[in-house]
């Protein structure tokens, strides 16, 4: 670094030239981020500290709309879902591609078939995705899990009207659709493995436990970790899978936070509240990622 | 290139000479979705009657169908059409936005002011007074039933008109019967969405409650949680639990699966208005004579009907002229106290295409105080008529009757649906569940929202 | 069996012994398992598409007057999606959705490709503060944000057309980090090469850095195409009312349409899953072994 500034004054004009040629370079990118991103946002947060109708500002009213919305009944149950889904899809969204991953990896045969079917649910639209899975996990006979049960003589039985199962329902639903994707990933880092590192563990007679514990697994452990926040991230903005299959019921038991965003600004046109409560996840989830690098980084060391 | 630029300089003269010499425009945002063929021919031929009586008005067809996720993008931008229909839970909403505009003017130069029904009037009304809408038509809540259902349980008279519930407990009993004999459940009570608490409330009217009331310092106090509204609840508790006579997930009906349920007769009653009869028999395939309609149920408090209408509005952004236009357009469409030529024969028009479709052609709940109007249209009625009336005059009777039209519950009416809603799905999930604890709940959590919002 | 497959933890020895035989036959079940659970809800909703709304939502009448659901339609007549095919002139819809994800395909590589380039190579002073924002908008929600961001493009009288939706798809976040990444691993040698012989910026980008990174770009190429096609909200407020609604805009108009029934958004389910299943099944290999072979490097 020193190295290069001392570099830098030496030939300022020169450097500066590049400079502004490379700031050329990345300028169409960075219009669009301003343009499509962070021009809106600005606007939303601004939004979430004045009084508003539709998005006409009418008062400054500080962090009142906060207040607001952290005072709404729907608040408490919302935030307490956030903590369920993400228990939940750490269970089952993030271990399944895990599992699968290493499957497919030490399987002999069907390989390219297991890989290309665990990828194909997703190219499903995720709107088609959430339609078809309301379908699929009604509660009358017509649902296609009722359906099939009734094959085995089980009656139909109460799936997303069920509190205590309609959240890792939806996430079962959602990691169908995410889960072939992540799949590959960890199916990539698999295949960097050299065969010579199992070869010789093999010779020093370990056995297969040992080798998926000592080698599969430390391989995959560093993307595990990059893919375990993005999941956190993703949990967080969970939004259309209960807002079309459940809206949000049975009595708030599946309702997200970001589902509260969108009733306060698509249902009851609030959007300064709903950009209140869009701040408050995103404040949320960057001290979570703050966190999370920083032990990490401790780890590390 | 000289070629292009000179093309390019006479685009750009054209259109800033069109903009300098704008006409009107309407943007008709009441065109019929393109799925809908048969409604579309319907409204070609009210544009080709439009467009040769104002020819200086230039009319664009610009479908859009109201969704609440859509319409303030729409709104803020400026690309909202002239004029749109609204659902009947919307009006206070949009005027207390200042989304919508105010028509108050032109309806009165019009002379329709005074015509318009007065309690719809309010619904459409700004505190103050002023006007933001025009109803399309009136709606008031009943039973809707399918008759096949009826049949395949036999329970029919003579004249194989079913023999429909006049009670709440006579709705439990015959709903027994139908489920034993069908199958089909006798109820699709909704709990999905807000839709969940406006039926409810319907229901629980005839139970005595009130569930709000403004006290004499004009401050609002919610009443969610008295004994009526308990014994409503309860009674919705015994249909899933005690009769087990509501389709299996009443969480995931809302207003259109509803009609699914009864056009299919998966169930054999709900709760809907003389507004939507197309839904069970033209979209869900319900035989145009087999859908009847009764009254809402008497509990121990009496039968009421929630009653309300449903609204075109107007972009805030219309013009004066715009604003005439789109009046205009609804005078030949025969929805406007106005009884010309062009206006019967949108009448008839209509019938036609109801006729043609499959939907009962029947009387409308009128919005305008206008006699020579409302017999035109119950001569139109009378022409194209498609089903039996004694289907229908029981529902006819029963919204007639003295006392029986209330309506809806007036602050912040959507925000307390959601609350019961909520209960609703507590109690249709959940066997086990306390009643008077949730409603207390809800009670304070709406007071809550009185106090915040309205008893400022 | 090649040799290649030898190169998991498990080898064929192993399987002589009885626990890890029984261990291997639970995973090969298990595995196939996945992938039935994969493929079934789409068979299912094919073959549902077939039924009559009746049939759907009640099922078939018995002699009792009961009428009993089947998993199989009664007819595999066409009849039902050929009408809803017609009635909701599909065919438009198709083109439109084609030109939205050609236009946004080649501006999420070009655009987020430079951006990332920029980053990963010629790093200008305060390239950071940039990465750090690209990085930040990761993290944030963008539902509410969606509002002032359809008045800017109508404020520049962009509504109605397809640019927006083109260009929104250069503005990614996540294919600035996967791009970033890729040129990161690639050899600097190459470049200060080009460099040495009086390569632009520019030249550079598109004669080496792009050819360069196939595999990355077949990626970025399967996500947009992915991403352009399933996106509805943004394309609904640009396109709605239109004669240019993509697919996706039907289905999300169904939700609140009072013109279609259960079999109507079944049959559009099916129909917005159709196109994407060819185009996979096209070219299943290329997708799934670039996904495989350039993977986020953890």
């Amino acid at each position: 670094m020193i190295k290069q500034t001392s570099l830098r004054k030496k030939n300022n004009h020169v450097v500066w030239k590049q400079e502004l040629g490379s700031w050329l370079v990345m300028l169409p990118g960075i219009l669009l981020f301003v343009f499509f991103i962070w021009e809106p946002l600005l606007e939303a947060i601004r939004l979430s500290l004045y009084e508003a109708n539709g998005m006409r500002i009418v008062r400054f009213v500080g962090l009142d709309n906060y207040r607001s919305v952290l005072t709404q009944p729907d608040f408490l149950p919302a935030l307490q879902n956030t903590f369920s889904y993400l228990i939940w899809s750490l269970i089952i969204g993030f271990l399944i591609p895990i599992f699968l991953a290493i499957f497919i990896q030490e399987s002999r045969c069907g390989k390219s078939l297991y890989r290309t079917a665990v990828y194909l649910p997703n190219i499903v639209p995720s709107l088609a995705t959430v339609f078809l899975w309301r379908y699929i996990f009604r509660s009358d006979g017509t649902g296609a899990l009722n359906m099939l049960l009734s094959v085995f003589g089980v009656a139909p039985q109460d799936w997303l009207n069920n509190v205590s199962r309609v959240i890792p329902l939806i996430v079962i639903a959602m990691t169908w659709k995410g889960a072939g994707a992540t799949t590959l990933l960890y199916l990539a880092g698999l295949q960097s493995i050299d065969p010579e590192l199992f070869e010789a563990a093999i010779i020093d007679g370990a056995n297969v436990k040992q080798r998926i514990f000592h080698i599969t697994v430390p391989q995959i452990y560093n993307l595990a970790r990059t893919l375990l926040i993005l999941q956190v991230i993703s949990v967080f903005q969970i939004l259309y899978e209960p807002l079309v299959m459940t809206n949000g019921g049975p009595n708030n038991a599946s309702v997200s936070l970001m589902q509260l965003v969108f009733r306060y600004a698509f249902e009851k046109y609030d959007y300064s509240r709903a950009s209140a409560v869009s701040v408050l996840i995103s404040i949320a989830l960057i001290a979570l990622t703050l966190f999370y690098n920083k032990v990490n980084k401790e780890k590390d060391m | 290139m000289k070629k292009l630029i000179a093309i390019m300089l006479t685009l750009c003269l054209c259109m800033t000479t069109c903009l300098a010499f704008a006409e009107t425009t309407l943007k008709l945002g009441i065109y019929p979705e393109d799925v809908d063929t048969a409604a579309i021919e319907s409204h070609e031929t009210y544009i080709s009657i439009f467009n040769e009586t104002y020819p200086d008005v230039a009319l664009e067809r610009a479908q859009y169908k109201y969704a609440t996720d859509t319409f303030v993008p729409l709104a803020e931008a400026g690309t909202l059409p002239t004029i749109f229909e609204t659902w009947f839970t919307e009006p206070q909403k949009l005027i207390k936005g200042e989304f919508v505009a105010d028509v108050t003017d032109q309806m009165e130069a019009r002379g329709w002011l005074e015509k318009m029904n007065p309690s719809i009037r309010t619904l459409l009304s700004s505190d103050d007074g002023r006007l933001y809408g025009v109803p399309r038509d009136g709606y008031a809540l009943g039973l809707m039933i399918n008759v096949e259902v009826f049949e395949d349980a036999g329970l029919v008279d003579e004249n194989g008109v079913p023999l429909y519930p006049k009670t709440w407990e006579e709705l439990a009993e015959v709903s027994v019967k139908i489920k034993e004999a069908t199958g089909s459940a006798g109820l699709c009570l909704l709990a999905k969405d807000n839709a969940g608490g406006w039926h409810f409330s319907n229901i629980a009217w005839c139970f005595g409650a009130v569930f709000q009331v403004q006290g004499e310092d004009g401050k609002w106090t919610a009443q969610l949680n008295t004994p009526e509204v308990v014994a409503a609840m309860e009674y919705v508790k015994d249909l899933k639990w005690k009769y087990d006579v509501l389709t299996s997930d009443p969480t995931s009906e809302d207003w259109g699966t509803g009609f699914t349920q009864l056009g299919t007769g998966a169930a054999a009653m709900y709760i809907a208005a003389n507004d939507a009869v197309s839904q069970p028999t033209d979209n869900n395939g319900l035989a145009v004579d087999k859908l009847m309609m009764a009254g809402i149920p008497a509990g121990p408090a009496g039968a009421y009907s929630l009653f309300g209408g449903t609204p075109y509005m107007l972009s805030k952004t219309a013009t004066a002229e715009e604003i005439d236009a789109a009046l205009n357009y609804l005078e030949i469409m025969g929805k406007a106290p106005v009884l010309t030529e062009t206006a019967k024969a949108g009448l008839a028009e209509d019938a036609r295409y109801r006729k043609d479709n499959g939907i009962p052609v029947i009387n409308e709940f009128p919005v305008w105080a206008d006699d020579e109007l409302v017999a035109a249209r119950r001569e139109v009625v009378a022409e194209y008529s498609n089903v039996d009336p004694a289907l229908f005059d029981p529902y006819f009777d029963a919204v007639a009757s003295e006392g029986n039209l209330k309506m809806e519950e007036p602050q912040i009416t959507q925000d307390m649906y959601a609350l019961l809603t909520n209960v609703l799905q507590a109690v249709v999930t959940d066997e086990a569940a306390a009643i008077q604890t949730l409603l207390d709940e809800a009670d304070a959590n709406f007071q809550t929202m009185l106090d915040e919002q309205i008893n400022k | 069996m090649k040799n290649n497959d030898y190169v998991g933890a498990v080898r064929p020895y192993d399987l002589r012994r009885p626990s890890v035989k029984v261990g291997y036959t639970i995973m090969t079940i298990l595995c196939i398992f996945a992938v039935l659970l994969a493929i079934m809800p789409v068979v299912w909703v094919i073959l549902a598409g077939f039924k009559e709304l009746k049939e759907f939502n009640r099922g078939v009448k018995a002699a009792d007057n009961h009428y009993y659901l089947q998993f199989l339609p009664v007819s595999f007549s066409l009849d039902g999606y050929l009408e809803t095919w017609n009635q909701m002139k599909y065919l438009r819809y198709y083109m439109n959705s084609f030109i939205v994800v050609v236009g946004s395909t080649i501006c999420a590589v070009l655009f987020n490709g430079l951006l990332a380039y920029g980053l990963s190579h010629l790093k200008p002073r305060g390239w950071k503060v940039i990465y750090a924002l690209i990085m930040g908008s990761l993290m944030i929600p963008a539902t509410t944000s969606i509002v002032p961001l359809f008045i800017n493009i109508t404020k520049l009288g962009l509504s109605g057309s397809f640019v927006p939706l083109f260009l929104s798809a250069g503005a990614s976040a996540f294919y600035v980090v996967m791009f970033k990444n890729f040129y990161d691993a690639m050899p600097k040698s190459l470049l200060e090469a080009a460099k040495l012989d009086g390569c632009g910026n520019m030249n550079m980008f598109f004669k080496i850095v792009l050819p360069l990174s196939m595999p990355i770009n077949m990626v970025i190429v399967i996500y947009a195409v992915n991403a352009a096609w399933s996106d509805f909200l943004l394309p609904y407020l640009v396109l709605g009312g239109t004669k240019m609604e993509t697919v996706m805009v039907r289905l999300f108009t169904y939700r609140t349409s009072n013109r279609v029934n259960n079999m109507d958004i079944i049959r559009a389910i099916v129909f917005s899953i159709i196109p994407p299943i060819l185009l996979f099944i096209a070219f299943q290999r290329q997708i799934t072994q670039n996904v495989v072979s350039s993977g986020i490097k953890g």
